[in-house]
């Protein structure tokens, strides 16, 4: 897919800038002309892998691809991982601390929600190394 | 459907010296300076007033009507919005004041109170109790927060509740009432709506969610406030006044949640702050929300851009004056009959508020993926520090004005000067 390509880095603990990536590609995708539709749930998934690198990665980027047809955005961090990804897609499981919790995050509904909001969405991590998240949200057709 | 649209903003050329003060704070970007002069995007415009508040030159105002337009009818209503009573000094009684506005020359004044009162128990005892009802329900009673949703927020107009604003109620009671009291025809009777607010002044010539609006005349507060405080100090106020503690407060933000007697609404103020909290929504992140309430002025109403008081001095005169009033109460069965009459339509939103794309750089995606690419391209290029020089709000703004086609004469002086020092 060579059609258009955006990076955002996300760093660590930045709970200032949280969220600002998930909403420049909202506006993007919007500008583009896709149907609202679509980029809502783009762009709550997008937040949700975003939050999750600020909370719980070394940090990482997100890049978002869009195709006339579907839009791609994948999440990359540079660690620690995941040790279980299968439960960690459980809904409510999460390893956040009491502190992030009382901020409103980390009710464990993260990867699940991502998953619910994409048309293709698959996880790769394993502990010690990143995680990477691909998603996948089709385009309606004659918008 | 295409139609002409009409817009209340307007701009005085001869006062406009071209600073970028609108520029800046437009919450749509509509605003551009061309030839020195700044020109409104009307299709990007929500009224909301900003321009006109911030110009120092104050070559931003609204178009109104005038009063002379009253004339032409038989038997003529006021409803002034209610902010007008925080608008005097001293110690104006709300009949006081009220006998002011009819001294003007009106055969009757009708309370926006009727409106709010029905709106209320409406969202209390029909919509709030409705699970099927998207949530958070987004109140409609700010026209420039509706236009905003339409352009910025298409996927939240499901939201809206398909309720009509006060002043639009009580225009239609108003009528009906006045149709039957007189025997005249529905035409030979003028409603006037006295406004503090440009976007109303707008939907009562370009309607949202309704065919047509029940209101004939738009005055701005502004431009007949003269009239009413010169009549205000002539003595024996009629007892016109019907007004409860909460239709007072209700177009002061907080004043639409609070009487609903729920602990999950949210009153948000300000147009800026406003767009931050609908993104929230928009993004799913303010769970459990039952009933959002986003007012474009600070303060509300209180604060439109067509008032005189200040809006902090008129907000506190307005609380001093439900001190003496009664706590809303309604039967039962008129709060049946008002259910009634959102069901029958009479109160209702009856047209579907459609979503305006008017952000996008192109009908054809792949063309708008080829426009976007060179925009990205651009800002590689452009200083990025927005000083709006070039007449485009953002250096952003710029590059997507010259994709589209709209600015050509238009330079970046700072690209330039740089340019020039390097040779």
């Amino acid at each position: 897919m060579e059609d258009i390509r955006y990076m955002f880095n996300i760093e660590k603990d930045d709970f200032v800038r949280a969220g600002e990536a998930s909403s420049k590609i909202k506006n993007i995708l919007g500008q583009l002309g896709m149907d609202s539709g679509s980029v809502r749930k783009i762009a709550i998934a997008t937040y949700e892998a975003e939050m999750n690198i600020v909370i719980h990665s070394y940090g990482g980027q997100i890049v978002l691809e869009v195709a006339p047809d579907f839009i791609k955005v994948t999440a990359s961090d540079r660690g620690p991982g995941i040790a279980d990804v299968k439960l960690a897609m459980q809904e409510g499981y999460s390893t956040a601390s009491e502190k992030v919790r009382e901020m409103g995050f980390g009710a464990g509904m993260g990867l699940p929600n991502m998953k619910r909001c994409a048309d293709r969405f698959c996880v790769h991590s394993s502990e010690g190394e990143g995680t990477i998240i691909e998603m996948e949200v089709d385009l309606k057709a004659g918008d | 459907m295409k139609r002409d649209y009409f817009h209340s903003v307007v701009l005085d050329d001869d006062r406009c010296i071209g600073c970028t003060s609108c520029l800046k704070v437009c919450p749509t970007e509509a605003i551009r300076l061309r030839d020195g002069k700044a020109r409104i995007i009307d299709e990007k415009c929500i009224d909301c007033g900003e321009c006109i508040r911030i110009c120092p030159n104050h070559a931003k105002s609204t178009v109104t009507d005038t009063l002379d337009k009253i004339r032409k009818f038989k038997y003529t209503i006021a409803i002034p919005s209610l902010v007008l009573y925080g608008q005097f000094p001293g110690n104006a009684g709300i009949n006081e004041i009220l006998t002011a506005v009819k001294k003007v020359g009106f055969d009757e004044i009708y309370e926006a109170s009727k409106g709010t009162e029905i709106i209320t128990n409406v969202l209390k005892n029909c919509i709030l109790t409705d699970p099927n009802r998207k949530r958070p329900i987004i109140s409609s009673a700010c026209p420039a927060t509706l236009r905003l949703i339409q352009i910025r927020f298409p996927e939240l107009l499901a939201n809206v509740v398909d309720i009509e604003t006060p002043i639009e109620i009580a225009a239609r009671l108003a009528k009906n009432e006045a149709i039957k009291k007189t025997g005249l025809s529905a035409d030979e009777i003028g409603v006037v709506f006295i406004s503090p607010c440009t976007a109303r002044v707008t939907s009562v010539k370009n309607p949202l969610g309704i065919e047509k609006s029940y209101i004939d005349v738009v005055l701005s507060m502004k431009a007949v406030y003269g009239e009413i405080l010169r009549n205000l100090n002539s003595s024996g106020a009629e007892i016109i006044s019907t007004s409860t503690c909460e239709s007072l407060l209700w177009p002061i933000t907080g004043g639409q949640g609070e009487p609903l007697g729920i602990e999950n609404y949210l009153a948000v103020d300000g147009i800026h702050e406003v767009i931050k909290v609908l993104e929230e929504i928009e993004m799913d992140r303010l769970d459990g929300l039952e009933f959002f309430e986003g007012m474009a002025c600070v303060g509300g109403c209180v604060g439109g851009p067509l008032t005189i008081e200040n809006t902090f001095i008129a907000k506190s005169r307005m609380k001093a004056l439900t001190k003496g009033l009664t706590k809303s109460a309604t039967s039962e069965e008129e709060i049946k009959a008002q259910i009634g009459m959102y069901q029958d339509g009479l109160i209702r939103l009856t047209e579907q508020i459609e979503p305006k794309a008017i952000m996008r750089l192109d009908d054809d995606i792949s063309k708008s993926i080829k426009k976007m690419e060179m925009i990205k391209e651009m800002l590689k290029h452009l200083p990025g520090i927005d000083c709006g020089v070039c007449g485009s709000p953002t250096c952003r703004a710029f590059a997507e004005d010259i994709v589209k086609g709209e600015s050509k004469k238009a330079i970046c002086i700072v690209k330039t000067t740089e340019n020039l020092k390097n040779k």
